[in-house]
């Protein structure tokens, strides 16, 4: 065995050394390239979505029943998850809006029915916005946005100082009268992680609300919103909502 | 040395009170706060820990195996878009146990009123949704003496 000089051992260490040193960096770069080229929220999947077709609500008020049966919400009016408007188009050109108790008993005909000139139910519940300002205000982190992108509130947490409440452009959120908690729609999450659809649209008896994964673009969801001509409720809040409505009319606030 | 000992004793209170914040700090903030992001995560498993009430449309052939019949009727009939929860109200309870546990169904004095929440004639109803005007429509008479509920066209 020939003997090392001190040139040969140095060069070999070296070369031993820049090896190494490239076969630790190796998968570091490999994550890193996977990171730029496909961020994490992009593909996160399922990430949920909501849609509600106007044109075909009835205002049965089923939903409404259904949801506070699912949620224990307080069957008292002014405590809603979800609730379902009314809205009527005069010839006027007054815009009247009227849920009586949020829609739960369904609706009574309207008197004046000879100068309205169009009258369509809006269903509403929580927006899901992907820039919510409930979580932005939120003082102890109690409300939050899921890893699939659902706005949920830690009941535990949850100090009740309804600064959210007063936040959400929308009125999705109501203060619980005996939890002492904010309370809103929570796309029924113990529902949709067993499997199963929110409890409003499995009652929905003419398929006015979809619910699906945005993430999967074969989904029901993802197929009614490329198939259909939808819009959000105020877009220029910013607050790019994941609930989209199909024949939603300019007056609809 | 007298210097020595006001610089110590400055040391010494900046170790305690930085000691004493991180162990209230410590105390304060849940386990799971700031795993997933500025939250507890666990407070994800006690919203999915809620029970559920509906069975919803998965549990079609649960109620198949008992209630053939209607399930088959409404298939084919204008109602096939309508879960039996829609209806008879929530059954998840039923599904689970169906021998103890009934669901309801709407008394014959009141199914006038019940089948009205969809069908009674409404201009804020969906054009070409079917509707009637209860106040002539056979007044009286229940709706089930001539439409079967499970496929109401004659």
């Amino acid at each position: 065995m020939r003997r090392l000089d001190r040139r040969r051992f140095l060069r070999t260490a070296l070369g031993a050394v820049v090896a190494y040193a490239a076969s630790c960096l190796a998968a570091p770069l490999a994550r890193a390239q996977r990171f730029f080229r496909a961020p994490p929220w992009k593909i996160r999947t399922p990430y949920w979505g909501f849609a509600v077709d106007i044109t075909k609500c009835i205002g049965c008020g089923k939903c409404v029943d259904a949801c506070k049966t699912e949620n224990d919400v307080p069957r008292e009016p002014f405590y809603f998850r979800t609730w379902v408007e009314r809205y009527a188009i005069r010839k006027s050109g007054e815009v009247t809006v009227d849920s009586p108790n949020g829609g739960l008993d369904g609706f009574e005909p309207m008197r004046d029915e000879d100068s309205i000139v169009k009258a369509f139910f809006v269903p509403k519940l929580c927006n899901l916005c992907e820039n919510s300002p409930c979580i932005q205000v939120c003082p102890v982190g109690a409300t939050f946005k899921t890893e699939d992108g659902v706005v949920l509130i830690d009941r535990k947490y949850c100090i009740g100082c309804r600064y959210c409440i007063q936040a959400c452009p929308y009125g999705t959120r109501y203060y619980h009268p005996t939890l002492k908690v904010a309370d809103k729609c929570s796309l029924c999450y113990h529902r949709i992680k067993r499997g199963l659809n929110p409890a409003c649209v499995e009652v929905c008896p003419t398929d006015a609300r979809i619910f699906g994964d945005l993430s999967d673009p074969r989904s029901p969801l993802s197929r009614f919103i490329a198939e259909n001509p939808v819009q959000v409720l105020k877009p220029a809040m910013g607050t790019q909502p994941k609930l989209a409505y199909k024949g939603l009319d300019r007056e609809v606030r | 040395m007298k210097d020595l000992d006001h610089l110590l004793r400055v040391a010494a209170t900046f170790v305690v009170v930085t000691v004493g914040f991180l162990v209230v700090r410590g105390f304060l903030i849940p386990p799971t706060f700031g795993k997933l992001g500025h939250y507890r995560a666990a407070a994800v498993d006690d919203v999915k820990a809620m029970p559920v009430r509906y069975a919803g449309r998965a549990a079609r052939d649960a109620c198949a195996r008992c209630h053939a019949g209607p399930v088959r009727d409404r298939a084919s009939s204008s109602h096939r878009g309508v879960w039996c929860e829609t209806c008879h109200g929530a059954a998840g309870a039923h599904a689970a146990d169906p021998k103890s546990v009934k669901p309801g169904r709407p008394a014959k004095g009141e199914m006038r009123a019940f089948c009205g929440r969809c069908h009674a004639s409404n201009i804020t109803r969906p054009r070409g949704f079917p509707q009637v005007n209860l106040s002539v429509h056979n007044p009286g008479a229940a709706c089930t003496e001539c439409h079967d509920s499970h496929k109401p066209k004659l």
